[in-house]
């Protein structure tokens, strides 16, 4: 897929990113006015953990995507992905890519809802934008990567980044309940842990919920009444898990055909097994470190393009700069 | 390669790493449009700046971690990434320009970064574009591209060279290999050898005759070089009195009378010498002091009544110049360090005494750690009067600190080898034929036997070059309590 949407490109003019990436991104104050809840409102729903150590395999599974640059027909980002097992406190890997696309009017998938014309332009409106399609590919490589995992390997916990939640553009309900079968027939459990949540109950985050219960425990939050989009699948069944002393709360689901005890089980095998690194799984973060792309494998996948496929390659006009000079601050898209 | 900054004479390139460059290299960046070159030296290579380069080293496994891992990469991208990771950047010395006139020593002009086309000067081409080594050629050896590296000995002539690097680095053989070839150029030279590492220079490895054995004249003091009162001068005995024995003035007025007094009645032996200080009217104090100097003379062995055993040091240097040149070795090896500076006196005021009075036609002094010889006024002569009288001399240090200040500053010609001591560095980068950024830079870094070159004899571009061996005896080689090769 990767090499025929790059067989368009050829001898091209190709604009690339500013391969520097901004350092403020990454760096978001913590809010200093932390949610306090008091009383013991949640003590029912809370679970505590007594970690197995039974040798399980742990794997964690992580894609990450960035554009590289622009072409007069479209856009090129790249896709790399990371399996991470740890198997006896011995770390491996494997990263699978990285895989350059080339994102165009012609190849760009169409939005829910179908094809749709601009009557002014004459343009479809009903496709993905260049962002979407970019995500839309990282999904599907990742999906590609999970479901080799959950067929190849057995009796593992697999961890996903995100969550298992379904049914948005290019996570398809079917697509992952497949996955989710094939793992569960290897014997395989899977985990997904999300950074991030906008899950929440009566306006709390549910990772909020209950910040002073001894860890490592989790938070049932299945049977509560969340703030959750109606069009989604919920795949996974949904959980606050603090897993580390002074580490953070996250989001953790885990599949949902699993028993509650096989649930609990699954995350007290991973507490077993794995070393936690601020109540995050080791594994995972490595796959993320693994994935994710550097300047430097920017420059070098333009450099790839520039070879391979004869690009020429044209500074990148900045409007911002050229028009607002030295004003001209901001990071573009 | 690509033009990255330029600033002042220093240079930035970007250079890959499939792009064969080395410290001291040489590049040309050529500007079409201009129709201008510059030439400039690689004097240091550096990891270039590229960004996300910490962040690539810090998720690499070291080998020690428990982690390991593999790429699946049907493309092969992470080539470009690990090409792209290992860019370098060549702080380069701008040294000239190139112009349809030829070389010259322009600098202020910017080269387009767009159409510059960077490429390698070979040393080769270089030596043939700045017309080095045309005239009278000594090899020195080769070049870091293993190509022959010839200077001029022409170069060396009314100049003051310096030889310096860290013990052990090669000093000595490369000043042997230069006093050979101004000895096959037809050139008198005089070695003050301190440690006797020249005395087979008319020796092969294997210790038969080579071709400069009949040039090559050993002289040793007490043994095979001795001088009578006669061919001694009254200033230069006054020298060697008041420069190397220390005798006050007023004795030294003393002395004065009793010579002048002996050589207008014939008598100017040791012996008449000793008899007169003896019976000789003036202050006691006068008479002890003149006294032990002339028992220091006496005792040094270096002088003579017989004629017989007498050297005629004018004699051997003017017959020298007349044959077509040689070497004459001063053995100072065996002589106490009072000796020693006695000698060296003697020697260097019948130089001058000869070339002022055009015995010969010049003279080139290669002296070994002169620190421990020369006299303190010596150093100034030999910058400012005795290149007038045709005495062009070579120092050979390992300590550069014992070198004045003004002798780096002068020097023509400098042969750098090996320095890593920071303090070493620093004194030898006061040279003022080269930068000091570029004398350092590429000084710590040379091997033994190597050595950089700097001066009218390569034209003032700093090559670095391979000394040769030569077929002839050692002797400077440091002598071991355990045999290690059994």
């Amino acid at each position: 897929m990767s090499l025929n949407s790059m067989q368009s490109i050829k001898g091209k003019h190709f604009q690339p990113y500013e391969a520097e990436f901004p350092s403020f991104v990454a760096e978001r104050p913590i809010s200093s006015d932390p949610i306090r809840l008091h009383g013991n409102a949640f003590s029912t729903l809370l679970t505590p953990l007594e970690p197995i150590k039974d040798g399980s395999t742990v794997i964690g599974i992580d894609v990450s995507s960035i554009r590289v640059g622009e072409t007069e027909t479209g856009s090129i980002c790249a896709i790399r992905g990371a399996i991470v097992w740890n198997e006896k406190q011995h770390y491996q890997y494997v990263r699978l890519g990285p895989f350059p696309f080339h994102v165009t009017e012609m190849n760009r998938p169409e939005a829910p809802g179908g094809p749709r014309l601009d009557a002014s332009s004459g343009h479809n409106v009903g496709l993905l934008t260049p962002v979407e399609t970019q995500n839309h590919l990282c999904s599907l490589v990742e999906r590609w990567i999970r479901a080799g995992v959950s067929f190849a390997s057995s009796r593992s916990i697999i961890l996903w980044d995100g969550s298992l939640t379904a049914g948005m553009p290019g996570n398809p309900v079917s697509a992952i309940s497949h996955i989710l079968r094939v793992a569960r027939r290897n014997s395989n459990s899977v985990l997904a842990f999300s950074k991030a949540t906008t899950i929440r109950f009566l306006g709390w985050r549910i990772t909020d919920l209950a910040p002073n219960q001894k860890p490592p425990c989790l938070l049932e939050v299945e049977n509560l009444p969340l703030s959750i989009s109606r069009t989604a699948s919920l795949l996974g069944r949904i959980f606050a898990a603090k897993l580390a002393e002074g580490g953070y709360s996250f989001r953790l689901d885990i599949d949902r055909a699993l028993s509650r005890e096989d649930c609990i089980t699954a995350v007290e095998r991973l507490l077993g097994n794995e070393l936690m690194f601020q109540g995050y799984p080791e594994t995972l973060r490595l796959a993320h470190i693994y994935s994710t792309f550097t300047a430097n494998d920017v420059l070098g996948i333009q450099s790839f393009l520039a070879a391979e496929y004869g690009l020429k390659v044209v500074p990148r006009c900045n409007i911002r700069k050229t028009l607002f000079g030295p004003f001209g601050t901001g990071y573009e898209d | 390669m690509r033009l990255l900054k330029k600033a002042g004479n220093t240079i930035q390139i970007l250079s890959f790493p499939d792009e064969d460059v080395e410290k001291g290299g040489y590049l040309i960046i050529e500007d079409r449009k201009a129709q201008k070159a510059l030439i400039a030296q690689v004097i240091d290579i550096q990891f270039a700046n590229v960004p996300g380069v910490m962040e690539e080293l810090l998720r690499q496994p070291a080998a020690e971690d428990s982690t390991s891992g593999e790429d699946v990469d049907p493309l092969d991208i992470m080539s470009h990434i690990l090409y792209i990771q290992d860019a370098r950047l060549l702080v380069c010395k701008i040294y000239g320009t190139v112009t349809e006139n030829g070389l010259g020593l322009e600098n202020s002009w910017l080269p387009s970064r767009t159409h510059s086309r960077i490429s390698r000067l070979p040393t080769e081409s270089l030596v043939e574009l700045a017309k080095i080594a045309k005239g009278r050629p000594i090899s020195l050896g080769t070049t870091q591209e293993s190509s022959p590296i010839l200077i001029d000995a022409s170069e060396l002539d009314g100049k003051l060279n310096l030889i310096t690097g860290k013990k052990g680095t090669g000093k000595s053989h490369l000043s042997k290999l230069l006093v050979l070839g101004l000895v096959e150029h037809g050139a008198t030279v005089v070695v003050l050898d301190l440690n006797g590492e020249y005395i087979n220079l008319g020796l092969t490895a294997d210790g038969q005759e080579n071709e400069y054995c009949n040039r090559v004249h050993v002289l040793s003091p007490g043994k095979n070089f001795k001088a009578t009162l006669y061919q001694t001068d009254l200033f230069v005995i006054i020298r060697m009195l008041t420069y190397a024995l220390d005798l006050p003035g007023t004795s030294a007025r003393e002395f004065q009378h009793i010579w002048q007094f002996l050589q207008e009645k014939g008598m100017l032996t040791l012996h008449e010498l000793g008899e007169a200080i003896k019976r000789w009217q003036c202050n006691q104090h006068v008479r002890d002091a003149m006294f032990s100097r002339y028992y220091t003379l006496v005792h040094s062995g270096f002088f003579t009544d017989n004629m017989a055993e007498a050297v005629n040091l004018e004699g051997l240097l003017r017959k020298t110049d007349s044959n077509g040149g040689g070497a004459v070795i001063i053995n100072l090896s065996d002589t106490s360090p009072t000796d020693r500076q006695m000698v060296v006196e003697y020697v260097l005021a019948k130089l001058q005494e000869i070339l002022s009075q055009w015995k010969i036609r010049a003279a080139f002094l290669f002296a070994e750690e002169a620190h421990l010889y020369l006299r303190e006024t010596y150093w100034d002569d030999i910058v400012t009067r005795m290149r007038h009288f045709g005495l062009f001399t070579t120092f050979i240090t390992n300590q550069p600190n014992t070198i004045h200040e003004n002798i780096y500053r002068q020097a023509d010609n400098i042969f750098m080898l090996n320095f890593v001591n920071e303090h070493d560095l620093e004194i030898v980068s006061k040279a003022a034929r080269v930068d000091a950024e570029t004398a350092v830079s590429l000084v710590r870094d040379l091997p033994a036997h190597h050595c950089l070159v700097l001066g009218k004899v390569v034209k003032d571009f700093p090559i670095i070059a391979r000394i040769r061996s030569l077929n002839i005896k050692t002797m400077g080689q440091t002598r071991f309590f355990w045999n290690t090769s059994q």
